[in-house]
């Protein structure tokens, strides 16, 4: 242990705040707050809050070499000191009025032949017996174990040969040990065994660990091992010990003795002492010579025992108690948790305590969860702020789950607003979605399908092959002038705008219906803009008054409609002049882009094609109609591009459900983690090439497993069925079948095999009706179905508490009892015992009952099945 | 029983006299400095000839070649017994004794020639590294055989073992060679490691300077006294014999002695130097001792062997083997 120079420490086993240091004499010092009255001017200070003081000082025992505190109460201050020479001492500290230490102090107890003293253990329970380790002898024992109470030497030894060495009174000198072991071996240290405390012993012999039970010395287990110094015992885990040599520690299990179960990482340098903390599961504390760090293993996760495959999960880490100086020892605190003192060469001592590694823990419902030391702390969301700050995504995807987003596969639009309707992006995106359905519907009842594959792969791609463009020259409506403003035809573009939603179906391209649906909305300048474009400047004027005579309305509406209204085309004109430059003051891109338009040469309209505050929509909508052949394709690729790095979900407008939709929204996820948006997004792509990219089916499956991570399984269940009528090839296989006891065929297959019994075993029974066989015997040999444990019947009989479902015609609207009774009648069975039944049965059953309802059949069915207690956390 | 077989490969030579201080140097860094070399088996024994060194191959390359160092051709390898169990009996028959008639008889029927070093701690039975084979053979039937590789012990079987060996010759064993027992009374003794620095210069005295002006040589000799003085450090452990008035000169409490405070008288074997190819020379002594029950060290040298006794039981000792002698005749 200490090599008698350095100072060890030792903890008082039962005064928290008192310990000993030892070198060449033994200091006692009690430690308390540094604040207190208590603490005279020569306290030492050992941290922040801590000192010690002093108490008293033992310098009877110059040649110690180990030192081990009495364990009993009374008397408290009573230490055994083992020698260079191999006798033991006992000694007290401060207590010299003590009867009961009086006895006892000064006892010394000598070996046969002197060697040095290795170690001492006091036996835990009968505290009079004292282990001593000694070096080895040739002709003596190395593990002596000394009664202390013994009062004089025996007989045995003749008295002639007792020549003691100066001490005159023999009556406390005693040389008879009470048990010997260990001949020709020597003892590095030895350690009690808590599980039997007054029979076994481990002892670090010379080159094995050897278990003695004192019942039987001449019996003992041993293993051939170099690491014998330092045996010490998990005080949590009584099999598990710990014993190093030079730099490395082994933990072994002493069920499990014949070899290490691990060794920890070696360290460079050789180790002087490898010790548990007392106040917490496995974990050990570990110093080498000349050091100034601790090192610490965390066992606390490591399986005892455990197979050799796999690899030991133990932390390490190093702390450091005192930034230079190195240490020389140190001792656990007793009783404070993860509390140590350290003492360094020049008997500095410092009180520390080690911080517990934090472990986190996200629940999948945003809440937060840490543990420290033997805390637990939980992080809620301040609501009050959540309501101001912008929600995290996982919040609105599961708030979105619970509306139903994108669900909605009839008006495709609504789903933004299921959405919560506040973001533009998704707006756009279903809005889109939702022309791109229309518009294939009508496609379908007009059966031209030729345009059908076209439509869902963006306006990129129509605009693409755009022919037979033609170019007409409009007067301004309600104006008699004529304008030079050409503007560019053709069925692609059209059909882009339709996409769009500025004109509707059909070869009428008129925008009022559209106009009309923004006044409602109320988006009066988006109107004005439209109507603008469309080269109707009465019109915009009329809808400019319009807003700003409305509720809420905007007065310097009519100011924009009266500059709108002085329109001249004349290139000079103060007119032109001065809303070229003016019009970027304004604030509302739309009533910009207005004034951009009105004074940009033809095709060159830079002012409203790269306004980025105005939708894409209208601005691809203004492109198709204002840019000629070799200026469209130009700007809708670079648009594209733009949407595609920003991730912007307006620019499916222009991808469509494409390898391009798939890249910008893979840049969309990667931006807002949405992939509940991408999922329901691409299941619409009808080609199939988009639903095999495996990054849709990556966002597909992780969105499966958000739902199913809160507990939202049905609807995940839902969503499967929504993914299935979209992607046929996503329909799950059959995964699980039952098979006949006596013939091994699967009854559902022979089942199937019938077609007009039905589609899978689950209706076995469900049709109550007189004129079909119940199936309650295996359609392959005609033997029985088992029984349902509960109700001793057939399987295949159907669950007689549902009497509603015998008169339900199997193909009448399958409503929720009529799902919930089929599933009654399922097939359901415990994989341990094998027991089993109706499902309903078994569902009743277990809601009251935690063991198998077979009579003398003891397994607790329900708890083996450990999803069986969650609850799902969404209604159907 | 265990019988490790050590890894140590160790080299017995013989320094004379006269020629000692050209390795003071290497033997004082062997005996005061081991953390300077990578030795792990040192013993210097110093009789009237000469000193008889035994040391490893990392700490022989500490000494220089000289015409005063001879050395036995041979490699040596140390074997030592180790009770298996906590079983051993009450009465202890210490030391030599105890292995007399399990491992060196047995090797003496063999024709194996053994080398014994006892120490504090235990006793060494040095073999020829050629004889292992044999030595294993022979053992086998009486101990676990145990190799000691890196420091773990692990089992060492005797394979390659067959026929061919010669049948061993159950013969009684007469005490061929003269035997002397000196005056002086020796202690068995050892030290702290910790303490070996403050006695370092005393001890340098001892070994290297017992010949100079304080006893003449002639002089002990003729008054019965000899000239013996052992040190050995093995393994850590450290290990002296030296005679009572040597003991004298250490402070209090430094020498580790024993409860009863025993001495030892020695018997001297040999008139003639043994040389190392004879065999049965331990066991001559040995056996009679065993039989008698009497504890005894055993120290070979390069010259001479040198066993020790109980001061107390000296007379008994030399007449069992005055009889042994007779007996032979």
């Amino acid at each position: 242990m200490s090599s008698g120079y350095k100072p060890d420490i030792l903890w008082s086993p039962h005064h928290a705040d008192r310990y000993v240091i030892c070198d060449t004499e033994l200091s006692l010092y009690r430690i308390g707050p540094s604040g207190s009255s208590e603490t005279k001017a020569g306290a030492l200070q050992l941290s922040e809050e801590t000192a010690a003081t002093l108490l008293a000082i033992n310098s009877d025992t110059p040649f110690m070499k180990c030192v081990a505190w009495y364990p009993k109460h009374e008397p408290e201050c009573l230490l055994a000191v083992g020698h260079t020479n191999g006798r033991v001492v006992l000694t007290s500290l401060g207590q010299s009025h003590n009867s009961k230490s009086k006895d006892l102090a000064g006892k010394e107890f000598v070996p046969k032949h002197a060697r040095q003293c290795n170690t001492l253990a006091w036996n835990p329970v009968d505290s009079n017996w004292l282990a001593a380790g000694l070096d080895k002898h040739r002709a003596d024992f190395s593990v002596l174990i000394w009664d202390i109470s013994s009062k004089f030497s025996p007989e045995a030894v003749p008295a002639e040969k007792v020549r003691l060495s100066g001490d005159a009174d023999s009556g406390l000198l005693v040389t008879k040990p009470l048990y010997e072991l260990g001949q020709n071996d020597a003892c590095l240290s030895l350690c009690w065994l808590p599980r039997d405390h007054q029979k076994l012993l481990l002892a670090g012999m010379h080159r094995n660990l050897a278990i003695f039970d004192l019942r039987n010395t001449s019996q003992k287990t041993f293993v051939n091992t170099k690491a014998i110094q330092g045996v010490t015992v998990d005080p949590h885990f009584q099999d598990r010990v710990a014993s190093y040599f030079e730099g490395q520690v082994a933990i072994w299990d002493l069920r499990k003795f014949e070899k290490p179960v691990f060794t920890l990482n070696e360290q460079p340098k050789p180790l002087t002492k490898v010790a548990w903390c007392p106040t917490r599961m496995g974990l050990l504390a570990t110093l080498t010579r000349d050091s100034n760090i601790i090192r610490l293993y965390d066992m606390q996760h490591t399986p005892m025992p455990f197979g050799d495959e796999v690899e030991p999960t133990i932390m390490e880490r190093g702390v450091q108690p005192c930034s230079e100086s190195i240490i020389s020892s140190f001792a656990w605190h007793p009783s404070a948790q993860n509390r140590m003192v350290v003492v360094s060469p020049s008997r500095v001592m410092n009180d520390f305590t080690l911080f517990e590694r934090i472990s986190l823990a996200w629940s999948s419902t945003t809440s937060l969860m840490w543990a420290c030391g033997r805390h637990l702390y939980e992080c809620a969301e301040d609501s009050g702020q959540a309501a101001e700050a912008e929600k995290d995504i996982a919040t609105k995807m599961r708030e979105r789950a619970q509306s139903r987003y994108g669900h909605d596969t009839v008006q495709v639009w609504r789903n933004h607003v299921l959405a919560g309707g506040d973001d533009p992006q998704l707006r756009s995106l279903w809005y889109t979605l939702h022309f791109m359905k229309q518009y294939t519907e009508n496609v379908e009842q007009k059966q031209q399908s030729n345009k059908q594959s076209l439509i869902y792969s963006g306006i990129k791609n129509i605009v693409k092959s755009s022919s037979g463009t033609t170019e007409t020259r409009r007067c301004w409506s309600g104006s008699d002038r004529q304008t030079d403003v050409p503007r560019f035809h053709s069925e692609e573009r059209s059909l882009a705008l339709q996409l769009c939603g500025w004109i509707s179906q059909g070869p009428d391209t008129d925008v009022e219906p559209f106009l009309k649906s923004l006044e409602q909305e109320g988006e009066w300048e988006r109107a004005a803009a439209v109507a603008l474009f469309n080269l109707d400047i009465r019109r915009a004027i009329q809808i400019l008054n319009k807003g700003a005579s409305s509720e809420k309305g905007d007065l310097n509406l009519n100011v924009v409609a009266m500059a709108l209204s002085g329109y001249t085309d004349e290139k000079n004109s103060l007119w032109r002049e001065m809303c070229s430059s003016l019009r970027l003051q304004l604030k509302k891109p739309y009533l910009c882009i207005m004034f951009a338009f009105l004074t940009s040469e033809p095709g060159a309209y830079d002012g409203v094609l790269y306004e980025s505050r105005v939708a894409v929509r209208d601005r691809v909508a203004f492109a198709c109609m204002f840019l000629n052949d070799a200026q469209l394709p130009r700007y809708i690729d670079k648009l594209t591009n733009e949407m595609k790095e920003a991730g912007n979900l307006e620019g499916i407008l222009l991808t469509g459900l494409t390898k391009d939709g798939v890249d910008l929204m893979e840049s969309y996820v990667d931006r807002t983690g949405d992939v509940q948006t991408a999922s329901f997004c691409m299941l619409k792509g009808s080609p199939g090439e988009v639903l095999k990219d495996p990054r849709v089916q990556c966002w597909i499956e992780n969105y499966r497993n958000l739902l199913d991570a809160w507990r939202f399984w049905h609807k995940r269940a839902e969503f499967d069925i929504h993914r299935s009528k979209l992607d046929p090839s996503s329909k799950p296989l059959a995964q699980v079948f039952v098979s006949c006891n006596f013939c091994g065929k699967s009854i559902s297959y022979s089942c199937s095999a019938m077609p007009h019994q039905g589609r899978g075993f689950s209706q076995y029974g469900v049709s109550g009706s007189p004129t079909k066989s119940k199936v309650t015997s295996c359609p392959g040999c005609r033997k029985p179905l088992p029984r349902c444990a509960l109700c001793l019947m057939n399987m295949g009989t159907p669950v007689s508490s549902c009497p509603g479902t015998g008169k339900a015609d199997e193909k009448a609207d399958l409503t929720r009892d009529k799902k919930l009774a089929q599933f009654n009648n399922w097939f359901t069975w415990c994989h341990n015992c094998r027991h089993g039944g109706h499902a309903g049965h078994m569902l009743s059953w277990f809601r009251d009952h935690s063991e198998c309802p077979v009579s003398a059949c003891t397994c607790k069915c329900m708890q083996l099945d450990t999803t069986g207690n969650l609850v799902p956390s969404d209604s159907v | 029983m265990e019988l490790h077989i050590l890894e140590h490969s160790l080299k017995v030579a013989s320094i004379a006299k006269e020629g000692i201080q050209i390795c003071t140097h290497g033997l004082i860094k062997l005996a005061f400095l081991p953390s300077k070399t990578r030795c792990k088996f040192f013993s210097l024994t110093e009789t009237p000839e000469d000193y008889t060194i035994i040391v490893d191959e990392d700490g022989f390359k500490e000494l220089p070649e000289s015409e005063y160092l001879s050395v036995a051709d041979a490699t040596w390898l140390a074997l030592n017994v180790v009770s298996g169990g906590g079983s051993a009996t009450s009465s202890q028959p210490i030391g030599v004794t105890k292995i007399a008639k399990s491992v060196i008889a047995p090797l003496a029927d063999h024709n194996i020639s053994v080398f014994m070093l006892s120490t504090y701690q235990t006793d060494f039975i040095l073999v020829r590294e050629r004889d292992l084979p044999m030595v294993m053979h022979t053992l086998s039937s009486e101990f676990t055989l145990l190799r000691v590789v890196n420091g773990e012990a692990v089992a060492a079987n005797s394979t390659g073992v067959t026929n061919g060996f010669v049948k061993p010759k159950l013969v009684p064993r007469p005490i061929i060679h003269p035997l002397s027992s000196p005056s002086n009374m020796f202690c068995v003794t050892s030290l702290d490691p910790d303490t070996l620095p403050s006695v370092a210069t005393l001890l340098m005295d001892v070994m290297f300077y017992s010949g100079g002006a304080k006893e003449a040589a002639g002089q002990s000799e003729d008054s019965g006294h000899i000239r013996f003085f052992s040190f050995s450090l093995i393994e850590g452990y450290i290990s002296l014999v030296m005679d009572e008035q040597t003991t004298r000169r250490f402070p209090n409490n430094v020498l580790f002695t024993s409860a009863s405070g025993e001495l030892w008288k020695m018997v001297r074997i040999g008139g003639q130097p043994l040389g190392f190819d004879e065999c049965g020379i331990v066991a001559q002594i040995s056996e009679p001792l065993a039989t008698a029950d009497i504890p005894a060290y055993y120290i070979s040298t390069f010259k001479f062997d040198h066993a020790l006794v109980p001061e107390e039981n000296i007379q008994s000792v030399i007449g069992a083997l005055r009889t042994n002698e007779s007996t032979g005749q």
